[in-house]
């Protein structure tokens, strides 16, 4: 009797676990779950960049930024607003719901009245003299489903909320050198489905950024994170955004997105 | 038995427990040896300048802010039609960029060459910021396409790529200069696998690289000369002395001095540098000195009193011996303090200190061990010793003895006729002195052929050159660099000192300005200049932003924009060019520059070369004079008479002479190496004239010999001896000029000859100037005394 009770007590406690991690949801529902959240058809933000070198010298940025759906081409527009020297630049960026083709970006340098365009960066390249890439500002809290290939490793508990474990890997080695690394590790929220925390592994498999997300609140019923932190492990540079006055009722012009706009400013 | 002296009594009393003072002896040698496998290397130029001199604390300061280490320069060399730019060896730059991210100690971050920098270029409607080449070349038309790009862009052209692409740059920073030499081994190693193509050739140099390679260098080096060194001088003792006993006893006190001497370095954590590779030389050399002395005598004594006992033959070599030892060790020690004192460079600090230290252990040893030995061994005759009488030891005693009579009677014969020819020595030295130049060049410290040399000469024969100085802009406030006139000032600063000779580049935050500016217009040749509105510089920097990375400019400004760095290019490490370089450079600042707005300060390699260097020169000096006076205050002291201390430098002053017109008629350099040959050359030699003088002293004061019997007699046993002597030290010394290091060869080249003629000059200059001068102190009256007086020698009364 007592032998088999010990068996079957070996047994439950073999099949616990396993039956718990069974119940975990797979990487690919975890990244639709992040998709499928709403983020709204179009915002306007005030957004702080704060850079810090590894010497803790900073540079602030004041911004006033854009974004709205047409369809499923998103537009977004960041007019400076401090220092003075850099006041009225404005940076735009058409990105394509069309994988194939390039996004469009745009640079208003007012010092010389003229609209520049940006080639097309890699998606892996910094953006703005951020520790954000371009394929990060683009994606802001979702994820691109097709670079690749996820599995979920177990759930932990960040600031008292409870995570998924989401380990991303690009799915074959242009991807990879595209982006710029080889591996995310994301620890996403299991009731919001935003990350709270992910880690960047470099191509060279070190430790090579983290990005965290802070602050998150509902405005207007939408789930928004208030800050974003990143810290640069290779390099020591550390960015922050701290975004304020989020409305996503606002009315915000078509128009907004063109290079007149650019050029006329705020 | 006489009444017995103070150190008769002493040396009784210690001969009495012979054993317990050679155990003593021994355990101290293996007590300090233990310590000499923990030294350790220091062989970056830094290390020959005090940490606080200001040049060193601002360039860390300058090196915190935009890193800039001294680096290990990788050189891809193709002098094929196509140059560098040919897929191959465009892959090969590629592929070496990328695998130096893997070794240890390189900064992964502060590599730069074609493969990892970015070009600047103007587009229809934008600026393009991306690599020189995304993905490796395959075809030759790909390499000339990246050729094309690389020298549309000023920047790089003489400074990552040369002019006539035959050579590219790989720069690689380190994250510490003290593991060096491990990752130059590393580097030689990924060179040895790196894919080459045809025509290629990889060298590697750079500072880091001449400190990695120097470490290796010195190991060989020293493993091989110190053994040499002591077989030669054991050599010497056998061919003086034909006894077990006069070959090995005096070893054993090598043995002692070189164990302490270096035994307390490691175990006080001082490092072994560059120069520390003579020091056991010179130790070897001085330590055998004293126990020539003492076994001559013993000898001498035994031939005298064959049936004396052991222990009275010690105690009566010891009792004519303490007096002549203590006193060259006093002033030998005082020599070596000079240099200590008068150098601001820790590696010759410690030198002058660590030799003090071995200088006296060496003395310690032989009148303890020595003494202490001889009273165990039974009493031996030496066949060099055979041929003296008790009745006339004046004779030659062996065919050196017979040289050194000769000498002593050409010496009595021609007193007018040394000091002429001493007179003529003295002027031709001060008449090279005046020929003689200080200079420098790390690279001169490896023979020609070596690997590190061929890869310097590569790197600045191909390219603009890889010794840097680093002129670095200080503006007070937060992006004040934006500001035109600012800019333009640098501007105009670079255009300044790429007309100097030897530089032939420079690079700063102006150069992208321009290259951006040049973008945003269209590409335009003509609008390769800077902006004149601050406002259109910031606006072009978020613009480089746009596609560069953030840590694009740090070595060329800070966060702030409020400090900037200007990296001048030479083509030459010698110090001669690097300080006409660096005062022109100062003389522009302070005219044509520095404001209230603005200021500018020197630093990098070339700088802190020319002031440590520059030191070199007056530290030289300054320890000759200084190690001159305190032999003189020495040797005045102890023979209670300031003519004495004068007439015992002048053989090693006029030996200095000499050195100096050696050096000002062949130029040779006043250098790192050579520079510390006075101070030891004085410490070394004086110890000739004092023997003389003081065994001439002897004769005259206490046996009452006239000034002619007492230089007859000092030729045969003190003149032998100094023979001896003289040739342990200068071998000693010869086995250095076979060194790999240059400075060593050398060193070694003019102490050898410093020895000898300070040797020659005390065995002729000296006599014939107490015969002339007759001072009171040797014991002469205006006329010389005939009669002797007393007599002293306890030896004779013994029997």
């Amino acid at each position: 009797m007592k032998k088999i009770n010990i068996i079957a007590a070996l047994i439950l406690t073999l099949i616990t676990p396993m039956t718990f991690a069974a119940a975990l949801p797979s990487g690919d529902e975890i990244a639709h779950n992040i998709n499928a959240r709403d983020e709204g058809l179009s915002v306007s933000r005030m957004v702080v960049m704060e850079m810090t070198d590894k010497r803790g010298k900073q540079r602030i940025r004041k911004t006033r930024g854009f974004r709205k759906y047409f369809g499923d081409e998103k537009r977004t527009v960041i007019y400076y607003l401090t220092p003075k020297n850099v006041k009225d630049t404005a940076f735009m960026t058409y990105d394509y719901a069309d994988a194939s083709i390039d996004d469009d970006q745009w640079l208003y340098l007012p010092a010389m009245r003229k609209v520049r365009r940006i080639s097309a960066s890699d998606r892996g390249d910094y953006f703005l003299g951020t520790d954000f890439t371009y394929e990060d500002i683009k994606n802001e809290t979702k994820v691109s489903i097709e670079d690749y290939t996820r599995k979920t490793m177990g759930e932990e508990v960040i600031d008292g909320h409870r995570t998924f474990i989401v380990e991303s890997i690009p799915v074959d080695k242009i991807t990879a050198k595209e982006l710029g690394h080889s591996k995310v590790k994301q620890w996403v929220d299991a009731e919001i489905w935003m990350a709270r925390k992910a880690e960047f592994t470099s191509l060279r498999n070190k430790p090579l950024k983290t990005i965290y997300t802070k602050e998150i609140k509902q405005v207007q019923g939408i789930w928004t994170a208030h800050r974003l932190e990143v810290e640069n492990q290779k390099t020591g540079h550390a960015t922050k955004f701290i975004f304020s006055d989020i409305d996503y009722q606002k009315e915000i012009n078509d128009d907004l997105f063109t290079e007149r706009a650019l050029r006329r400013g705020l | 038995m006489k009444t017995n002296t103070t150190a008769e009594i002493f040396f009784e009393r210690l001969t009495q427990w012979p054993k317990t003072i050679i155990l003593i002896g021994l355990l101290l040698i293996i007590a300090t040896g233990s310590f000499i496998p923990t030294l350790q290397k220091d062989t970056r130029s830094d290390a020959f300048m005090p940490p606080d001199h200001p040049a060193l604390i601002y360039r860390d300061k300058v090196q915190e802010i935009f890193g800039l280490k001294d680096p290990m320069v990788i050189a891809v060399v193709n002098d094929g039609e196509h140059g560098i730019f040919n897929p191959q060896s465009l892959a090969l730059v590629e592929w070496l960029s990328f695998e130096l991210e893997e070794i240890a100690n390189i900064d992964p971050d502060r590599i730069t060459s074609l493969a990892t920098e970015n070009d600047v270029i103007g587009t229809e409607d934008g600026m393009l910021v991306e690599p020189f080449f995304e993905e490796t070349p395959t075809t030759q038309q790909e390499a000339d396409a990246i050729r094309t790009a690389v020298m549309d862009f000023p920047l790089f052209v003489g400074s990552i790529a040369a002019r006539d692409g035959s050579a590219t740059l790989i720069v690689a920073e380190l994250e510490n200069q003290a593991a060096a030499q491990a990752t130059y081994q590393t580097l030689l190693e990924l060179v040895e696998r790196a894919p080459k193509g045809e025509g290629d050739s990889i060298h590697v140099a750079g500072e880091g690289a001449v400190s990695g390679y120097m470490g290796a260098y010195i190991d060989a080096d020293a493993k091989r000369l110190n053994p040499i060194a002591a077989l030669i001088i054991t050599f010497v003792l056998f061919i003086a002395f034909r006894t077990l006993r006069g070959t090995l006893l005096p070893n054993l006190v090598v043995l002692g001095t070189v164990a302490s001497a270096l035994g307390l370095m490691a175990a006080f954590g001082v490092p072994f540098f560059v120069i520390t590779n003579a020091l056991p030389v010179v130790l070897i050399g001085i330590a055998v000195a004293d126990s020539i002395h003492i076994m001559s005598q013993y000898y001498e004594e035994v031939a005298q009193h064959p049936k004396a006992s052991s222990q009275q033959l010690a105690v009566q070599s010891m009792v004519k011996m303490w007096r002549p030892i203590t006193l060259t060790t006093l002033t030998t020690m005082a020599g070596f303090l000079g240099l200590s004192i008068a150098s601001i460079m820790p590696p010759m600090e410690y030198f002058g200190i660590f030799a003090m230290i071995g200088v006296a252990v060496a003395w310690l040893y032989s009148m303890t061990v020595v003494p202490a030995f001889l009273t165990l061994l039974k009493p031996k005759q030496s066949k060099a010793f055979q041929a003296t009488t008790t009745s006339n030891n004046h004779k030659g005693i062996d065919k050196f003895g017979q040289v050194m009579s000769f000498l002593g009677r050409f010496v009595i014969k021609r007193p007018g006729a040394v000091l002429t020819i001493g007179a003529v020595v003295i002027i031709g030295g001060i008449v090279g002195a005046t020929k003689l130049e200080l200079n420098e060049a790390r690279i001169t410290i490896f023979q020609k052929d070596e690997a590190i040399v061929k890869a310097d000469h590569a790197i600045n024969s191909h390219l603009d050159g890889a010794h840097y100085l680093d002129i670095v802009i200080e503006t007070p406030n937060v992006e004040d660099l934006f500001k035109p006139e600012h800019l333009q000032r640098i501007e105009s600063l670079q255009n300044y000192v790429t007309t100097l000779p030897h530089v032939n580049g420079s690079t700063s935050i102006v150069d992208y300005l321009k290259q951006m500016n040049r973008a945003l217009n269209n590409d335009d040749k003509a609008a390769y200049q800077l902006s004149d509105n601050a406002e259109i510089v910031a606006q072009q920097f978020l613009l480089y932003s746009a596609s560069g990375d953030p840590s694009d400019f740090e070595k060329e400004v800070d966060y702030d924009y409020r400090l900037a760095n200007v990296r001048v290019r030479l083509d030459t490490g010698l110090y001669s060019a690097g300080k006409a370089v660096v005062e022109a450079v100062e003389h522009y600042l302070d005219t044509n520059f520095n404001d209230s707005d603005i200021k500018a300060n020197l630093s990098g390699r070339v700088n802190i070369d020319y002031h440590w260097i520059k030191s070199l020169g007056d530290s030289h000096f300054y320890s000759v004079a200084i190690s001159l006076l305190l032999v003189m205050t020495m040797a005045a002291l102890s023979m209670r008479s300031a003519i004495a201390g004068f007439i015992t430098v002048v053989p090693v002053a006029v030996s200095v002479l000499l050195i100096y017109a050696v050096m000002g008629f062949s130029n040779i350099w006043l250098a790192i190496g050579t520079s510390m040959f006075a101070a030891i050359a004085i410490g070394l030699g004086v110890d000739f004239s004092v023997h003389t003088i003081e065994r001439l002293q002897v004769l005259i004061k206490k046996e009452g010999r006239t000034i002619d019997e007492a230089i007859t007699a000092l030729y045969p046993s003190t003149g032998r001896a100094l023979l001896f002597n003289f040739a342990a030290l200068t071998l000693g010394f010869s086995v250095l000029t076979t060194s790999e290091v240059v400075p060593l060869t050398r060193f070694g080249a003019l102490i050898a000859v410093a020895v000898s003629s300070s040797f020659i000059a005390s065995m002729t200059i000296l006599p014939a100037l107490i015969k002339v001068l007759k001072p009171r102190f040797i014991g002469l009256e205006k006329t010389a005394s005939t009669k002797p007086q007393l007599n002293f020698t306890p030896s004779k009364e013994k029997e």
